[in-house]
């Protein structure tokens, strides 16, 4: 109880410093960096950021949820298993590899965070690392939001079988139809010159 | 006029679009020959829209299995689709390319057709029914873009109503209420919500789907029946067999365009090319996120109507329209090279607005990109 009290505490405490300590700057460096229009969504479970009481934001949370949140506030070392109810995935793992500290200093330097978030996590499979689309301005847990043309490179690689297969099919099935009616035509043209024989 | 001679004008009218004579499967197949010239291959054009059309109708059969037309669930049943559902990805994502492939398709077709001069005698049947089949893909592109219900289908669909309302401030007296009649009609609600979806809904997948039917079923009986036009002024072209040469190559045709649109469907998410808080479900408490703007079937319409007056664009609009439907009466006399001067100078215009719509709207606003 006492834990849950603590967590609750410390919670409230860093939700007064919450806009303080707010992230804006980041959502404005990949605005500007990208020229795309991006909003909370990208680090956080709602789109409208933490503060609210709907889902995904503090005064909406449980005191579960409350107690995770806690524990996540206090990873300031990299390393922690963090697991946050108002962060998605990418949120937890820019927690995870960098540090509630660092996120806080680099907020003078927010293009620094593609560094150190490094280029091996790829939370959605899409192909395009989460520090890429984060740069970009494309959504790291969306497979279908990145620049076109790789998301197009690195399907055609991993579907290349279909590819194939698919291609086979439909020239197979084109060369069936086409003889097929090539077929029909040849025999109307025998029936008619077999009437014309016959006619004359 | 007499009561008489009016009759028997439209009797010889009617008669000669529906030659009785021709209604046979020798005229309308074994023995039908298509032109072969320069401008042959917008021949597969028409052929190739009504593939697409196909595929819509097929990919769209399959997303109403899953699909929910409520503003509560509309949007996870998308999501649930694309991210659940075997092969629903694919899909979604064939139903979108493919709709822009059909509406590409469509003003492609139109242009030709038009630069050939096939709406002249007796094909005015088949121009008129190709002209509104042509605005009817552009309802199913407005209707079918609210169903995601994400941002970006929501404030562009209460864009595209506001402007129909905006048409009221240039009639006079009583008419002047009644495009808000119309839009509160589509609308269905003070503000577009539920009853907005549910009609959208309907017309998208029902009356849409049957007018198109009923239209298409006398467009291609009128090109059956009636065959190609020469489409160029040269005396003298050769021809090909309808059944089976130009059947085969029409079918091959599809299977590329099936490939194509496969490889797309396969490999590149059409939402790729919007920023993803445009595809977040509508928030009507929310603000409008930047961005917003319709598909890019509409920009011809859109960037006109953000940089000119309002009643320069709708004039407009309207004599295009009435001039496109009316062709085959007004331009009985223009040569195909006149045509095709106006073909070309239309191509110009849509693909300049479509492709630089936007650079030219922050040159001439003066906004930063």
């Amino acid at each position: 109880m006492n834990r849950l009290a603590a967590a609750v505490w410390l919670s409230a405490l860093l939700a007064v410093d919450a806009r303080a300590a707010a992230h804006g700057v980041y959502q404005e460096f990949v605005r500007k960096s990208s020229g795309r229009p991006v909003d909370c969504a990208m680090c956080h479970t709602h789109s409208n950021g933490p503060e609210g009481t709907a889902a995904g934001q503090i005064g909406g949370l449980s005191s579960e949820e409350l107690s995770r949140l806690g524990r996540a506030r206090s990873a300031f070392e990299p390393g922690a298993n963090v697991d946050s109810p108002i962060l998605n995935d990418f949120g937890d793992l820019i927690l995870q590899r960098v540090g509630k500290k660092r996120v806080l200093e680099l907020r003078s330097a927010p293009g620094r965070l593609v560094e150190e978030l490094g280029v091996a996590s790829d939370l959605d499979a899409d192909g395009l690392s989460d520090a890429r689309e984060y740069l970009e301005g494309t959504h790291p847990l969306i497979a279908s939001d990145g620049d076109p043309w790789s998301l197009f490179c690195h399907s055609v690689k991993r579907e290349w079988f279909r590819l194939v297969m698919i291609t086979a099919a439909t020239l197979i099935t084109l060369y069936g139809l086409s003889n097929l009616l090539r077929g029909f035509a040849v025999r109307v043209r025998a029936k008619e010159s077999a009437e014309e024989g016959a006619g004359s | 006029m007499k009561l008489e001679e009016i009759a028997g004008r439209t009797f010889e009218f009617a008669r000669e679009r529906f030659p009785v004579a021709k209604l046979n499967a020798e005229s309308m197949l074994t023995k039908k020959v298509v032109p072969v010239h320069r401008m042959s291959w917008a021949y597969y054009l028409g052929g190739l829209a009504l593939f697409f059309f196909l595929v819509q109708v097929v990919t769209g059969l399959m997303l109403l299995f899953y699909y929910q037309p409520t503003v509560s669930d509309a949007h996870a049943s998308v999501e649930y689709i694309t991210q659940h559902v075997s092969g629903g990805a694919l899909v979604r994502n064939l139903h979108a390319w493919s709709s822009s492939a059909m509406i590409l398709t469509v003003i492609v077709h139109v242009l030709t057709t038009f630069a050939m001069k096939a709406f002249a005698k007796p094909r005015e049947i088949t121009w008129v029914t190709g002209v509104f089949l042509a605005m009817l893909v552009f309802g199913f592109g407005f209707t079918g873009y609210l169903l995601p219900w994400n941002q970006i289908a929501v404030n562009a669909t209460k864009v595209g109503l506001q402007s129909i309302e905006a048409v009221g401030q240039y009639l006079p007296g009583e008419m002047a209420t009644w495009p808000t009649f119309v839009r509160e009609t589509i609308q269905g609600e003070a503000a577009v919500g539920q009853a907005t979806l549910s009609r959208f809904y309907a017309l998208h997948v029902i009356l849409l789907p049957f007018l198109v039917a009923g239209l298409l079923g006398v467009h291609l009986f009128q090109v059956q029946i009636h065959g190609m036009s020469c489409g160029v002024d040269v005396e003298r072209v050769g021809t090909e067999k309808f059944f089976p040469f130009f059947v085969i190559k029409d079918l091959s045709v599809w299977g590329v365009a099936f490939l194509v649109l496969f490889v797309l469907g396969l490999c590149l998410p059409f939402e790729s090319f919007f920023a993803y808080p445009l595809m977040e479900p509508y928030d009507p408490l929310g603000s409008t996120p930047e961005g917003i703007k319709p598909e890019w079937y509409f920009f011809f319409v859109y960037y006109p109507l953000e940089l000119l007056p309002y009643w320069a664009v709708m004039l407009g609009m309207t004599a295009g329209t009435l001039g496109l439907l009316l062709s085959p009466w007004i331009l009985q006399n223009a040569s195909r090279r006149t045509l095709r001067a106006i073909a070309i100078a239309a191509a110009t215009y849509l693909v300049v607005i479509t492709l630089f719509g936007q650079s030219i709207y922050e040159v001439l606003k003066g906004v930063s990109p």
